[in-house]
């Protein structure tokens, strides 16, 4: 996973650069234009476009005959398992370019979470770190675990360990707003975690994390090092996007945009949806 | 087009519209601040804000309510009624067809119709809830006159009036369970508080097992549920096997606290059924991990960004600033008296729970001021009255709860709390502007609780009284041990006191052509009774509700006599219950050391104003009228025939 998240990383980065002093929804607005084209574009090419537009026009028939024949009831029956019958196909000759768009999708959201999931570590306010130990970890004593942080963090209190769920967490107090790391030593192996305290629309890593399926949902961060460390995460605050006044999580706007603008655009790129 | 052009004309309309006043009025109010002692501190050079308005406007002292109690006192100001008018005689009331006692200012009723499938029951119907304060609030009338009001934690207005252009609750407001605050505390130490009647909160025993307590917040009854069933919300405590620092997780929040640390505000959920929450928030404070676990929470609050019932105006004014300046204590009476009272919190610890409640309300208040622009900032402070309620004693060592190993410690803490009330009028005075009116008033003064009088005991002595069972050792009050059939008069509240008449009460004897003679009688006894302890009255006035209240509608739910302490004694909290209890007149050996619900004569309010009033207020009564005559409004608050 690496090999992809790495460039994703850096392109989400650039890409969203220009508009991290923004309101959330500015660049979000963007990225569901671009999606929308994308997916047009896909969809042109990976699906049965003629298909596509004849059962559509099958179903149009279908409604048209339930309105034209409204006082025959067998005839209303038989419409809508005709109905239903091309929606299926509509949904088999859709199957295609699911399969194509789905995956890159996952990607971008995995890519577009850390950028508009959360809000950055505030100034004053405590944060955690918590660091899983892998399964094979000692209960008997409390690991010489040491965090280091920069200046401009401040460790608040001594860690917690939980011997039963082998996790150490620590309190952190941001003193100054920046990007930090934060420095995890255990056993002679020392692992970094990002930590920022910066607001606007960048990215941020809430844990970091090793295995292929975690890596895949947490690409925000290179995965941690083999070692006994599993996962380092740092508590950034859950956020919403702000529109109009209400506070809407980021996939509600970014999925409604996104099919605004494939709806509205459609015409223009001559697809058949 | 003729439609599009009446559209931008209404529009054009709409934006220059000037606003009714430009008039800007500031009333802070300053819950149980004493005048006596304003005006020695004042005169020590300790309070130059204070002085500032004494010399530029006035400074004077304010006649409180009869009784001197606080939703009495504010429903005075807020209507420009006494008791008889606006129906809140006192913090209890009793329903005469029940003789059952009830929270006097707000009415909270369950839904009506049910389905029952299974253990569930769905409610048909809504519940509700009422504000059974009577009358036109005095902010009513401004807005009917194009005035802008904010009225921030107006005691005795829960629900909000929805009168205000914008409107926050103050003391009156429950905790998520529909009481006045119950707090929890989690121990593993084995009956630390075996036999002792705990009011006010709750004690859990828990065990610990591999360093991990698992542990619940308790809300209020299920409602969906036919077997009476409290809604819980559990939380998980990880105690760290060496160092004195745990982890708390509580639904999807985690946090850490050290010993003796308070928490911020912790979010919580209390599943109902599988689709319905209630949302609550609170604080913890971790007193000890080891050798015995000691965890205190708070009382469940409201989540003011989603709050279970509506405690402001608009319904989003609470969430905008809890955006603002963070989430706040919206339980009516945030500094945990009765945590302190009954020594599950020390001195200390008490001082630093009232220090953060004190916090959010300045923060707020600095929020709340910066974005006042136009007619009336009303905002209520608390903090005074309520640490000063535990806390008097330490400015008296003769009192008979001064505790000579620890209240040294604390001389002066009062008076400090009067410069802080100081510095945030200075505050208000730098940032108000220079047309702004300032007004600070408090609803009542204070002095020392020494004596307490357990007035359903002297009943009972005097013969007026009769119980079921004379050697009851611990009477659990609500008139359980009272004999109705011999029974003339009972007290309930702090002050009241009422006849058991013939027709009204669910059990009367006193014929209602008898009432007159006896409350005289009653009263000349209650005015004679001499506390031996210091050869002095322990009572010094008594009223007939028809003698002192002028207004009329409500009388008749108040109590037929309200009894007026000598100051230094006050109404025993038991017999306000319902207790009767064998003893008369006793030390008062609580925590809860001064007090103000009394002859109400002797505990005048504050009125200071940074210029002098238009129309002069003598009284709460008067204050609000006078407000209104600064925006040019000569009106009664309340309707009459001329002015409606």
């Amino acid at each position: 996973m690496s090999l992809i998240n790495a460039p994703l990383r850096v392109l989400f980065d650039i890409v969203l650069a220009p508009f991290s002093d923004w309101p959330p929804l500015v660049g979000l607005t963007l990225i569901s234009l671009l999606t929308a084209v994308g997916l047009l574009v896909v969809f042109k090419h990976t699906s049965n476009q003629k298909a596509l537009d004849a059962v559509k026009r099958k179903i149009h028939a279908g409604l048209f005959e339930i309105r034209l024949f409204n006082d025959d009831f067998r005839q209303i029956v038989r419409s809508q398992l005709e109905i239903l019958r091309h929606n299926l196909s509509y949904l088999r000759h859709s199957s295609v370019p699911l399969v194509w768009t789905l995956p890159p999708l996952v990607l971008v959201i995995a890519q577009l979470q850390f950028h508009y999931g959360y809000e950055g570590l505030a100034v004053g306010k405590p944060a955690l770190v918590k660091v899983e130990l892998g399964s094979g970890h000692s209960t008997d004593s409390k690991p010489a675990m040491v965090l280091t942080t920069p200046d401009g963090i401040r460790v608040d209190t001594p860690a917690v360990w939980i011997p039963s769920l082998g996790e150490m967490t620590w309190r952190i107090v941001p003193e100054v707003p920046g990007d930090y790391e934060l420095s995890i030593m255990n056993r002679g192996e020392t692992v970094t975690k990002t930590a920022r305290v910066v607001s606007g629309t960048v990215r941020r890593s809430p844990v970091r994390v090793r295995g292929f399926l975690d890596e895949l949902l947490y690409p925000a961060e290179p995965p941690v090092p083999a070692g006994e460390i599993q996962a380092i995460h740092v508590s950034y605050p859950e956020t919403n996007v702000s529109v109009f006044g209400f506070e809407l999580h980021w996939m509600i706007v970014y999925f409604v945009l996104s099919i605004v603008f494939a709806f509205v655009l459609r015409g223009p790129f001559g697809v058949t949806i | 087009m003729r439609r599009a052009l009446a559209l931008a004309l209404l529009f054009a309309a709409g934006c220059s519209r000037e606003p009714a006043s430009e008039k800007r009025l500031i009333v802070l109010g300053f819950d149980g601040m004493d005048h006596a002692l304003t005006k020695e501190l004042m005169e020590a050079g300790r309070l130059p804000n204070f002085s500032r308005l004494a010399e530029a406007g006035s400074f004077q002292a304010l006649e409180t309510s009869v009784p001197p109690q606080s939703p009495v006192a504010w429903s005075n100001f807020i209507t420009g009624m006494d008791s008889g008018g606006h129906g809140i005689f006192d913090f209890l009331h009793r329903d005469p067809e029940t003789m059952v006692p009830y929270l006097s200012t707000t009415d909270v009723s369950g839904g009506g119709t049910t389905i029952e499938v299974g253990g569930y029951q769905f409610p048909l119907s809504g519940g509700s809830i009422e504000l059974l304060r009577k009358g036109r609030t005095f902010w009513e009338v401004l807005e009917n006159h194009g005035v802008e009001t904010t009225i921030i934690r107006m005691p005795a207005n829960f629900p909000p009036s929805g009168t205000a252009t914008r409107e926050l609750t103050g003391m009156g407001t429950p905790d998520l369970p529909g009481t006045i605050g119950t707090f929890s505390f989690y121990t593993s130490k084995l009956f630390a508080f075996a036999g002792q009647d705990i009011s006010g909160g709750e004690v859990y025993e828990v065990d610990i097992f591999d360093n991990v307590v698992e542990a619940a917040l308790y809300g209020p009854d299920n409602p969906f549920l036919v077997e009476t069933e409290k809604v819980t919300s559990p939380f998980t405590v990880y105690l760290d096997p060496v160092d004195p620092v745990a982890k708390i997780v509580a639904g999807a929040e985690e946090l850490i606290l050290r010993e003796g640390e308070w928490s911020e505000w912790v979010t919580v959920e209390f599943p109902l059924i599988p689709t319905q929450t209630l949302a609550g928030m609170v604080r913890f404070y971790l007193r000890s991990v080891r050798p015995d676990f000691e965890l205190y929470a708070s009382p469940v609050n409201f989540d003011p960004m989603a709050p279970p019932l509506p405690i402001s105006t608009p319904g989003g004014y609470a969430a905008e600033l809890a955006r603002a300046t963070g989430r706040f204590y919206t339980q009516g009476m945030p500094e945990d008296t009765k945590a302190i009272e009954q020594g599950v919190l020390t001195t200390e610890e008490f001082l630093a729970q009232a220090e953060i409640a004190g916090r959010e309300i300045r923060e707020q208040y600095r929020y709340v001021l910066d974005r006042f622009q136009t007619g009336l900032l009303f905002y209520y402070v608390g903090n005074v009255d309520q640490v000063s309620h535990v806390m008097w004693k330490v400015r008296e060592p003769d009192h008979p709860e001064y505790d000579p190993e620890v209240d040294p410690e604390y001389e002066g803490l009062i008076e400090d709390l009067y410069v802080g009330l100081d510095e945030m009028v200075g505050y208000t005075l730098d940032h108000m502007g220079e047309d702004t009116t300032l007004v600070v008033m408090s609803d009542h003064g204070f002095t020392s609780f020494r004596r307490s009088f357990h007035l359903n005991a002297w009943l009972a002595h005097k013969g007026y009284l009769a119980v079921k069972n004379p050697d009851l050792e611990n009477d659990p009050g609500l008139f359980v041990n009272v004999d109705w059939t011999g029974t003339r008069a009972y007290g309930v509240g702090l002050n009241a006191l009422y006849v058991n008449l013939r027709g009204r009460e669910k059990n009367g004897i006193v014929a209602p052509e008898k009432r007159e003679a006896l409350m005289d009688e009653i009263a000349e006894q209650l005015l004679g009774e001499i506390d031996p302890a210091t050869g002095l009255p322990a009572v010094t006035k008594m009223y007939k509700r028809e003698e002192v209240y002028r207004d009329r509608g409500e009388l008749e739910i108040g109590p037929d006599l309200i009894v007026g302490y000598a100051k230094g004694t006050r109404g025993s909290g038991r017999s306000a219950l319902g207790a009767v209890g064998k003893e008369i007149i006793t030390d008062n050996l609580d925590e809860w050391s001064g007090d103000h619900e009394m002859d109400h004569e002797t505990v005048p309010g504050v009125l200071l104003t940074s210029r002098p009033l238009k129309r002069p207020a003598s009284s709460l009564k008067e204050l609000g009228r006078s407000i209104l005559v600064e925006f040019g409004i000569d009106e009664p608050i309340q309707p009459t025939e001329e002015t409606e």
